[in-house]
């Protein structure tokens, strides 16, 4: 057991660390960061939200920071790209502190942070085993690689265009921005990365090539990450050393083992799984908000 | 073991400071001795929660009246909402939401009340208001409750939650064998009081409040602080944390760069 100085309350180590290397593991095999297991996990903790929300961040920092230093080797990181990203998020996540904030004040932040993890948890576990179902029947979707992109997109046509060498594109600053900014905001409240909503959003919407996608997102999930640690220990004070050492350690390992065992089974069924798991989670959540509760009354409003 | 106890406790008499603190409006002897047996609690990386524990003697030479122990954390703002349903009605499908909050001035972040028989056979209803021997005695509303709402509800839920989570205790009689918690009382006057600290406890300067009930009424007290505190790296984190933020949360991503770092140059594929 170890007492966590900002959560103020005792955990076992040896469960943080399972449950954070569970769910490193689970991101290496399937490819995906991993915030949107961690903090419900933690939640299930009982860890209080606002402290997983803020703590998470850190974690996400250091599991960007990795994946980065293996895409820069590779020259896969559209650092003009990231950057504009970047900004945009710089932008969305200081708005979602403040709003984070607000809401813990007010009592509410609960309700956003469910309602959120409800439609996330859903639509995303929805895709993967819809994905999966199809690889099984033998319809395998064709990789995106191959994908066809649509030519022109709203980028292409919107003003303050600006030229993206290593990604080959001259479209408009402002599609990357506000995408930033909904990619800030959101990992703020939610105490997620964004990459699997960026990653789409980079192809579809701004048709980057695939093989800098990866790294420029993980650039941009790097920088809003950190900006999140900060502000929120300025803001609200729950980010949890403590608890944020655990995590790094536990998630950093289990990602590298995970991507180890990934690369020799079939992901579209472990993909299956997990998304029959992120469907099974995301009902939990709805029912929190429609049964009726055995317990009228709440303690709350105020910071923690 | 009871003279070990005696022996023991009276030392701790002998070695106990002055430090009655006078509380306000009262005519009433701040004599009873008593003393604790941790005036410190520290607080480090392996904390799990604690026990205080009180011990004393009832000045009453025939041993008449009733000792009662109170262990009280710091008074704080609280706020309490009641759940609702959006929308309202019969409506089939709605989401139960926090809303109608009511603030608390102050309400005890902790409190414990020890005595070897029920409190209402002890005290009178005036004097357990009047001394505040019960956490809904010192819960004090602040804003108006919402139309429709019921203040005592809204109070009794503060205790209610607040005892769901250990920190609101009531021990009502003395401890069973192998119990541990409960006011005791020993032939000769002497009694001791043990108080289970939850881990969730707030992080506080405490008050232990020894009162000496006769016939309802309250015939001396004695007040002793116990005070809290973290210490070593649990102090340092702390301190950082709220004193300097800018500086722990630049240090948190310092070291989650690190982390990441070295598991990139760890797990190097060769």
């Amino acid at each position: 057991m170890i007492y966590l100085p900002i959560a103020e309350m005792p955990v076992a180590v040896l469960l943080i660390f399972l449950v954070s290397g569970t769910v490193g593991f689970v991101s290496g095999l399937v490819g995906v960061g991993g915030g949107f297991i961690m903090t419900p996990a933690l939640l299930f903790l009982g860890v209080p939200a606002p402290v997983a929300v803020a703590t998470g961040a850190s974690q996400i920092a250091a599991t960007s920071f990795s994946g980065i230093m293996t895409q820069t080797r590779r020259r896969s990181v559209d650092w003009r790209m990231g950057l504009l990203l970047s900004l945009g998020g710089v932008l969305g996540s200081s708005a979602g502190v403040a709003l984070f904030e607000r809401l813990l004040r007010l009592g509410q932040l609960d309700l956003l942070v469910s309602i959120l993890y409800l439609l996330l948890l859903s639509s995303v576990g929805f895709l993967m085993v819809r994905e999966s179902y199809r690889f099984w029947r033998g319809h395998p979707q064709k990789s995106v690689s191959v994908l066809r992109r649509p030519l022109k997109t709203v980028a292409h046509t919107l003003p303050f265009r600006l030229r993206f060498p290593r990604s080959g594109l001259y479209i408009s600053v402002l599609p990357p921005l506000g995408i930033g900014f909904t990619i800030g905001a959101i990992s703020a409240i939610m105490g997620i990365g964004g990459g699997f909503i960026l990653i789409p959003a980079m192809i579809y919407l701004l048709r980057m090539p695939t093989n800098v996608v990866i790294g420029t997102s993980q650039f941009q999930v790097l920088v809003i990450s950190s900006l999140i640690v900060v502000l929120q220990s300025i803001a609200t004070q729950t980010v949890d050393l403590v608890l944020a050492l655990l995590l790094m350690a536990g998630g950093v390992v289990g990602a590298q083992i995970g991507a180890r065992v990934g690369a020799g089974i079939k992901a579209e069924y472990v993909r299956g799984i997990l998304g029959a798991l992120l469907m099974a989670a995301s009902i939990k959540f709805l029912f929190d908000l429609v049964i009726p509760p055995a317990e009228l009354y709440v303690l709350g409003g105020g910071l923690m | 073991m009871r003279r070990l106890l005696i022996a023991l406790s009276l030392a701790l008499l002998v070695g106990a400071p002055a430090s009655a603190q006078q509380q306000p409006g009262s005519d009433v002897a701040d004599d009873l001795p008593a003393a604790v047996a941790e005036e410190q609690i520290t607080v480090s990386s392996t904390y799990g929660g604690s026990y205080i524990t009180v011990f004393g003697v009832n000045p009453d030479r025939r041993g008449r009246g009733d000792i009662v122990v109170v262990l009280r954390g710091p008074n704080e703002p609280a706020t309490v909402m009641r759940k609702r349903r959006v929308p309202d009605g019969n409506f089939p499908f709605g989401l139960w939401i926090n809303g109608d909050p009511v603030q608390f001035s102050e309400a005890p972040a902790f409190f414990a009340v020890l005595s070897s028989r029920p409190l209402r056979e002890i005290a009178s209803a005036d004097s357990i208001w009047r001394y505040q021997l019960d956490p809904a005695a010192s819960a004090r509303l602040a804003s108006a409750v919402p139309s429709g709402g019921d203040p005592s509800a809204y109070r009794a839920a503060l205790v209610r939650l607040r005892a769901e989570q250990g920190l609101y205790q009531w021990y009502r009689r003395p401890p069973r064998e192998g119990e541990r918690g409960g006011l005791t009382a020993y032939p000769g006057g002497l009694f001791r009081a043990v108080v289970r600290l939850p881990a969730n406890a707030p992080i506080a300067q405490y008050h232990a409040d020894t009162y000496l009930f006769r016939d309802g009424r309250l015939i001396s007290r004695q007040r002793i602080p116990i005070t809290i505190a973290r210490i070593g790296v649990e102090r340092t984190i702390h301190d950082l944390a709220t004193n300097v933020s800018w500086l722990y949360g630049v240090v948190t991503v310092m070291l989650a760069l690190l982390a990441g770092w070295g598991a990139a140059v760890m797990f190097r594929r060769p």
